[in-house]
């Protein structure tokens, strides 16, 4: 199925809806955003669990992602520290994935034919969830719209069989759709509501608290009380959980490196140590798959 | 007489991956063909796109014949089941075996007469594992598969002498058909044969031959800089990962916003090529101009490519000059007592405790350089405050040349400036080597410090592991001081180093770090004379027993020598030497307590005397030179001892009956080979 390119440029909203409607249709289970703070579509467990094990699974979902030390108080127009992602998990990789990703396009007025879509080399690493894959950013006439990653190790754990993570920054796409060079004149929906309506205020504020007034004493102590919370939960078997508070973790682990509190030699630690509660968890969960 | 024609259809493969995968697929092929004694044409070519690689060899026999050979069964008392197993396994019957004896007994054997074989079958029984032996730097695995390779394999066309070739490699099974759209993957079509491939995908616009991709998009470039009089810069590196991530080529020029040209040019170029590979232009003052070529991978028949890279760049230049007007009034002076916040290494102290010892290191080195002491210690306090810039944190790749930009804008002096431009070179052997005395002594110091610290907490690179890239650190180091005929105490140098250190409270083992570090830097020194194709045994002899000061003498002999071993010079120095130090050796046993100098009084001839006297005369010439000795006027003085040794191994018996004076010859010989050895251990040369 080839989309025509429509007239009327696609909102915001329309682009996320296009994109579920078409995912939805390559039998993909359409989730919602997960509800706790993480730096990336990958960090939800619907991608980092259940892409282990032996189960097939598809899924597509979006995912607001922070990344507190890239917030600009909303005067950058190409930065923030919290912005949408879009994600498609499919396990095993189907031989067809790349005409599946390229219609995708055409369903949100991408035409590939007119543009120059270029897959170009990016072997991905996420040190915290221990997790690498080789594949591509795709770029369209010279913009990163996509990372098109092959998961070869999970959790420390070896993919079999390989996923393949599809993740479209929204934000980039619509600016690419939109023909717009600040995100936050991005056309949110029908009504004129624009990006900096909706969050303008937020990227200045949250800009101030990851930057400022983050109580780091208290984010330290938290940081610490997480990581035993998610040990003990790791120790009762109970992966999902134990998850949550890994992911809690880390968010505010990003905060503190926001602040600036954190040497170069420390970062390696805490990563570490994120790397070790995410490797437990892994096991925990592949053993209740198998 | 037939042709070869294979090509192997995946997703993208990265531009790197598949210029190894050629080289290593026409390897093993080749190596097959020669395996089996099948004539081929040797002048083939392996192509690649990102998504086909394609093999084609043509000239190569339909068959070939096999000569009779004996085959070796089992043991003839083995249990009957092995000689069973050997007659199924030859497809023969028991009445054509007999029994031979060996060395290690009787075996079983079996005549295989001469016959032809099918170079197809051959191909098919050989191909899968000749794919397998494609090693790959980085490889994957897909869906459920077991197969390692560059990105998703999708098919294998195999054609031999027009005809498919059936194998299996994998979970794929070869056949005639390969996808003609690399995008959808939809169609497929049948191809025969090599031309009639080129030929369809030629009409599609598309290049197979990597080399004709990369001549087009050159051509198309020449064209539109003569129009338009402007210049590129030759990258090759740059340049062949372009032509290796299209299929058909579109040289599209575009321009940025002129105003972007305030930011310093390097931040604009590193944005173009290392980003978005790019290639920026020039004037033909070689100033960057505000055009750049992008190579699109399809026609840019709407002007949507153009329009879209053009944007790109807007936003990304827009960043770059942000950062930049942000950064470059932040008084460099003012942030240094920052840089107490930035931690250099655990153990190492903050970056301020490093410029301290930098500071002080360079002082020191400022005195052998004769260069003002004042500037080195400004060029050395702010040279690494730009790390701490946004700029710096966007484009790591140019710290150090941010910071010079940063210290020009703010009126720093010219020679601080390009010191602090040129602290990190140079970077490894290839890299750009700084000249002027300021970035040497800057560059120097850095080094040394890193050396010292990493040695320090015991952080050597093993053999295998070098994470700090400490290696690359030592042999620039090397670099700069043979390269440059920089005259500076390096030992002593290590030594202030540690005491810097333990000033601010690191405890270091001095002696031992001096030991590691003096074997570790002339193992690099052994390395990069190796690098510059110095021979073997003269690189080992010029540092044997090589004290850390004398890098650069080192060096320049191993230059004279090498240079020189094969001309006459070279030769009769060697010549002589060997002469004399043969039959030393040779007397060795006999163990002649050497008294270390021949006494004239006991000379019969005219030719022990003469020799003597121009052994005198060349230690004489070596006593009078200074620090500055010209080395191959050095060896042409040696090879003039010529006419005197060869008269006297002509005229006198060394073994004289009266041990006296055999004794005084030997000793002749061995002032001769002593005097040698002062200029170069001439032992270790092979003639």
């Amino acid at each position: 199925m080839v989309y025509k390119t429509k007239k009327k440029t696609l909102s915001f909203q329309d682009t996320i809806f296009n994109l579920q409607k078409y995912w939805s249709k390559k039998g993909c289970v359409i989730l919602q955003p997960y509800d706790l703070e993480v730096g990336a579509g990958t960090f939800h467990p619907a991608t980092t669990l259940r892409s282990l094990g032996p189960r097939p699974w598809k899924t597509a979902y979006v995912q607001p992602s922070r990344r507190p030390t890239d917030g600009r108080y909303g005067d950058n127009p190409n930065r923030l520290q919290h912005y949408y992602q879009f994600q498609v998990l499919i396990k095993p990789s189907p031989k067809e994935i790349k005409k599946m990703y390229l219609n995708s396009l055409s369903s949100i007025g991408i035409n590939y034919e007119e543009h120059d879509i270029r897959f170009v080399e990016d072997d991905w690493e996420s040190p915290t969830l221990g997790a690498a894959g080789l594949g591509w950013e795709v770029w369209c006439d010279g913009m990163e719209v996509t990372q098109f990653t092959y998961f070869q190790q999970m959790a420390g754990v070896e993919c079999k069989p390989v996923s393949v993570e599809i993740t479209y920054g929204l934000e980039r796409l619509c600016m690419f759709i939109q023909n717009k060079k600040s995100v936050f004149d991005l056309i949110w929906n029908d009504e004129g509501i624009t990006y900096k309506d909706v969050f303008h205020k937020s990227e200045k504020e949250f800009s101030a608290y990851n930057f400022e007034y983050a109580n780091t004493d208290n984010l330290f102590k938290i940081f610490e009380m997480l990581e035993e919370e998610t040990k003990f939960l790791v120790e009762k078997k109970i992966s999902l959980p134990a998850y949550d508070q890994c992911l809690k973790c880390s968010h505010v682990f990003n905060i503190l490196d926001a602040r600036g509190v954190i040497s170069v030699a420390q970062r390696a630690e805490y990563i570490a140590r994120i790397r070790e509660l995410t490797k437990s968890i892994g096991k925990v969960w592949i053993e209740s798959q198998s | 007489m037939s042709e070869l024609f294979v090509e192997l259809f995946s997703e993208e493969i990265p531009a790197k991956l598949q210029i190894n995968a050629r080289n290593e697929l026409k390897k093993n092929i080749k190596n097959f063909f020669i395996d089996n004694q099948i004539k081929f044409n040797e002048d083939f070519n392996v192509y690649s796109t990102p998504n086909r690689l394609v093999l084609h060899i043509d000239k190569i026999p339909n068959e070939i014949k096999l000569n009779s050979e004996e085959i070796k069964g089992p043991n003839i008392n083995a249990p009957e089941k092995a000689l069973e197993g050997f007659i199924r396994s030859n497809n023969t019957t028991l009445e054509k075996i007999f029994k031979k004896s060996t060395e290690k007994g009787e075996f079983y054997f079996f005549k295989k007469e001469s016959r032809k074989i099918k170079v197809s079958d051959l191909l098919e029984k050989n191909l899968s594992e000749i794919l397998t032996k494609i090693t790959w730097n980085k490889s994957m695995k897909w869906a459920n598969y077991d197969l390692y390779w560059g990105r998703p394999l999708k098919s294998i066309l195999a054609i031999f002498n027009k005809k498919p070739l059936n194998f299996v490699f994998n979970h794929i099974n070869s056949s005639n058909k390969t996808f003609t759209d690399k995008s959808l993957e939809e169609g497929m079509k049948i191809f025969n044969d090599f031309n009639s491939y080129i030929k369809f995908f030629k009409q599609k616009g598309i290049l197979i031959d990597q080399d004709l991709r990369k001549k087009i998009i050159q051509n198309k470039i020449n064209e539109i800089i003569n129009k338009k009089n402007l210049k590129i810069e030759q990258n090759e590196r740059l340049i062949d990962e372009i032509v290796n991530i299209v299929e058909k080529p579109a040289v599209i020029i575009c321009d940025f916003d002129k105003k972007f040209l305030n930011v310093p040019s390097e931040i604009l170029i590193t944005t173009m090529q290392s980003h978005q590979k790019y290639l920026p232009t020039f004037d033909k003052k070689n100033n960057l101009s505000n055009n750049f070529f992008v190579v699109s991978d399809i026609r840019d028949t709407k002007g949507f490519v153009k329009l879209g890279n053009e944007r790109v760049i807007e936003a990304r230049l827009r960043d770059a000059e942000f950062f930049w007007e942000k950064n470059k009034t932040q008084n460099l002076v003012k942030q240094v007592d920052k840089l107490k916040n930035i931690n250099y290494f655990k153990g190492l102290g903050s970056y301020f405790d490093k410029i301290q010892r930098m500071r002080k290191l360079s002082s020191l080195i400022s005195d052998d350089f004769l260069i003002s002491k004042e500037k080195i210690e400004i060029a050395s306090s702010i040279c690494k405050v730009d790390l701490m810039s946004d700029l710096v944190g966007e484009f790591p790749e140019l710290q150090g040349i941010v910071g010079g930009h940063f210290a020009k804008f703010q009126g720093f002096d010219k020679e601080v400036c390009l010191a602090v431009s040129e602290q990190y070179l140079p970077n490894g052997m290839e890299s750009k080597l700084p000249k002027k005395m300021y970035s040497v002594a800057l560059s120097l110091s850095d080094k040394i410090d890193s050396l010292v610290g990493f040695f320090g907490i015991n952080l050597k690179p093993t053999s295998s592991k070098d994470p700090y890239a400490i290696r690359r650190m030592a042999v620039s180091l090397v670099r700069l001081i043979v390269e440059n005929e920089t005259k500076i105490k390096l030992k002593d140098l290590i030594v202030y180093n540690c005491s810097l250190y333990r000033d601010q409270g690191y405890e270091f083992d001095t002696k031992k770090i001096q030991n590691e570090l003096s074997d570790f830097i002339i193992e690099r020194l052994k390395n990069y004379l190796k690098e510059r194709k110095i021979r073997q045994d003269i690189i080992e002899s010029s540092t044997f027993l090589l004290g850390l000061d004398d890098l650069l003498k080192a060096y320049k002999k191993s230059l004279c020598l090498n240079k020189n071993i094969k001309k006459e010079i070279g030769f009769e120095t060697i010549a002589a030497y060997k002469r004399s130090s043969n039959i030393l050796n040779t007397e060795k046993k006999i163990s002649i307590e050497s008294l270390g100098f021949a006494d004239p009084g006991l000379f019969k001839n005219d030719y022990e005397k003469k020799l003597y006297k121009k052994i005198n005369d060349i230690r004489k010439y070596f006593l009078s030179i200074g620090k500055d000795e010209n080395y191959e006027e050095s060896l042409k003085i040696l090879s003039s001892i010529k006419n005197e040794v060869n008269d006297f191994f002509d005229n006198v018996i060394v073994n004289d009956e009266d041990i006296i004076i055999k004794k005084n010859r030997l000793e002749l010989l061995n002032m001769l080979c002593k005097t040698f050895d002062n200029y170069f251990n001439f032992s270790k040369i092979e003639a």
